[in-house]
């Protein structure tokens, strides 16, 4: 089995991470969401210090950035950005996300207690311009985050392919660190791609100063999409291999 | 039904030079065992940064070694990456030419594109662009092994006219196939009177269908060569042992390893939204099929695992589905000790080769002892 997993330090990282309510999670869908992400190589061996050893870096290693914006919700219209670091959970695409930036509190703390995601208040806006898509955030009026979609071609919703994502997660219960598998849904209804570019990253708020260093650019794409946000099935201990490490909760 | 070997040549960490060096020692005495024994032929991939996976970058060279330690056993490129930042197409066409001369014209030129954005951005190559490029391509190799003079103008590349030497031995050239893993890449073979290279297990189900549409086909095919290479070919595991449930299990080790280091790489439709690339490939299918539902024993569907007995049954399904020649894999990560690998091909020759037409000589050969 391939010797290289992910080297995340999970009992530092537990600082950032949300409580989660237990794994009771409905489903629950958003339709019409604006989706941007980026995908853009990052060096390999720092970037193993940003994944848990439940998951092995991918060849080559890769950072997917999301900026999402949801026109209806239970808790009315949001927008969230955040980056994630790729690998694989077993012989599965994930992307572990480092941090989660929302922009609507009520929405931000069910994000947070239902599905894990390491959510902090912040300002984010999703701007569709005719040459490109620009996703931007900020923490207390500091930008931290402006990243473009550039020279924008139509593609099918097909075409696009958009991975699970794992959040490290405290249990409400019995207070234990895990990682939590969210595997959304996407039904869509537009699909674009173009270059992608990043014009502004501050490390820092994304909790990977050292670690996360941005290389050759791949790909982003633009959707909208109904978004269907799953029960949760599987957690993971951050600390052990997938494949020993992984309970099903929910069918 | 013709066997042959197929190589990713993977390799574990940590890679000492002398760990190189054996997988393919390993990889050479399997090819010189094969070809006493009756396998028709061997194949090796391009596969360039697939750490672990596949340690396979000139297979050419590979396969000119394997054609000086063979007598019989036809080497193929099982493929040749037609995207010119990766092989420019003189090179291709004077490399196998000499292969071929070297090999007494035993070559075999599959043919493909690169699935993973791990190569193909290494490489820095459009993967919008490769369907193009690799239709360019074999439509002029054929013509530059045959024409004395050549130029061409073309969109993805182009040269004045010149003399490309030398020739291919086989006249009128080698036969040509094309790797598929895509749905509809079967097409792509048949129209162009191509051998269909099966890189995904697939079902049988689903190879039936594809089998059928390429045989219909390619009936009325345009050629890009010289001759029509109607031949379907798929790619399976081999371990075969005369306990069964032995034979089983250790061939369950085997997929998985492969299948495991394969979804550790990044698929070009992963990470780069495109049509041109409408399933990952060939490694999510590898991953699917060979871990699939099995029989009572565990043994999944269709692949080759088990003793003679159940191996056998399952190549008859391939056989009945219409696939002409199936290629092993033997080994990964040298997950099997070298001399069961050994073991596994003698007893395979001896036991199962002969219920299958066209393989009369590995009987023969089985039988004499190796």
């Amino acid at each position: 089995m391939p010797p290289r997993f992910g080297t995340l330090d999970s009992t530092a990282w537990g600082k950032w991470a949300s409580t989660i309510d237990g794994y009771k999670t409905e489903e629950l869908t958003l339709k019409g969401a604006n989706i941007l992400e980026l995908h853009i190589e990052i060096d390999d061996d720092p970037a193993d210090a940003l994944i848990p050893k439940t998951m092995h870096p991918a060849i080559p290693a890769y950072s997917i950035f999301n900026v999402i914006s949801y026109p209806d919700s239970p808790w009315g219209a949001f927008a969230i950005a955040e980056l994630r670091v790729a690998g694989r959970t077993g012989v599965r695409p994930r992307g572990f996300v480092l941090a989660s930036i929302c922009n609507n509190e009520e929405a931000g703390k069910a994000f947070a207690g239902r599905w894990g995601y390491p959510i902090r208040r912040g300002d984010v806006k999703l701007e569709l311009r005719h040459d490109r898509v620009v996703g931007r955030a900020s923490l207390d009026d500091r930008p931290v985050l402006e990243c473009e979609l550039l020279d924008r071609d139509a593609i099918s919703g097909g075409d696009i392919q958009y991975i699970a994502s794992m959040h490290l997660a405290r249990n409400k219960d019995d207070g234990k660190l895990v990682v939590v598998q969210v595997d959304p849904e996407f039904t869509f209804s537009k699909g674009e791609r173009g270059k992608p570019r990043v014009a502004l990253l501050d490390t820092d708020a994304f909790h990977c100063a050292s670690s996360l260093r941005l290389a050759n650019p791949i790909s982003a794409s633009f959707a909208v999409a109904d978004v269907s946000l799953p029960k949760i099935r599987y957690i993971c201990n951050p600390d052990l291999p997938a494949m020993q490490g992984t309970t099903k909760v929910a069918a | 039904m013709k066997f042959g070997l197929f190589y990713e040549i993977s390799v574990p960490r940590p890679w000492g030079r002398e760990t190189e060096k054996t997988v393919y020692d390993n990889c050479l005495e399997q090819v010189a065992l094969a070809d006493s024994l009756g396998f028709d032929s061997v194949w090796a991939v391009e596969h360039h940064f697939l750490e672990e996976y596949s340690h396979c970058p000139a297979p050419e060279l590979f396969l000119t070694a394997c054609a000086m330690r063979t007598k019989k056993m036809r080497v193929g490129h099982g493929i040749v990456v037609c995207v010119p930042e990766f092989n420019h197409p003189i090179k291709i066409a004077e490399r196998t030419a000499v292969l071929d001369i070297l090999s007494g014209g035993r070559l075999e030129v599959g043919t493909g594109r690169s699935a993973t954005w791990t190569e193909l951005g290494g490489f820095r190559a459009n993967p919008d662009e490769t369907k193009k490029t690799w239709d360019e391509f074999v439509h002029c190799l054929p013509k530059m092994w045959t024409q004395e003079r050549f130029s061409y103008q073309g969109r993805s590349w182009s040269m004045p006219t010149r003399t490309i030497v030398p020739k291919p031995y086989q006249k009128p050239h080698p036969p040509m196939w094309v790797a598929v893993t895509s749905p509809g890449t079967e097409i792509d073979a048949a129209e162009r009177g191509m051998g269909s290279l099966g890189l995904t297990f697939g079902g049988f189900a689903e190879q039936e269908e594809k089998v059928k549409r390429y045989r219909k086909i390619i009936r009325n095919c345009d050629p890009v060569g010289e001759f029509v290479n109607e031949s379907v070919s798929t790619v399976n595991f081999l371990y075969c042992h005369e306990d069964d449930a032995e034979g089983v299990k250790v061939g369950k080790h085997l997929t998985g390893v492969l299948n495991y280091l394969a979804a550790q790489l990044l698929a070009a439709r992963e990470a780069y939204p495109t049509k041109s690339y409408p399933s990952l490939g060939l490694l999510p299918s590898l991953r699917r099929d060979a871990a699939g539902p099995g029989d009572e024993s565990g043994a999944p569907e269709g692949i080759a695992i088990g003793n003679p007995a159940r191996i056998t049954r399952e190549l008859k399904k391939w056989e009945a589905v219409g696939v002409d020649r199936v290629n092993f894999l033997l080994n990964s990560l040298e997950t099997v000790p070298q001399e069961s690998v050994l073991a596994s091909l003698r007893l395979f020759a001896k036991e199962v080769m002969p219920h299958f037409q066209g393989s009369s000589d590995a009987a023969a050969a089985a039988a004499g002892g190796h």
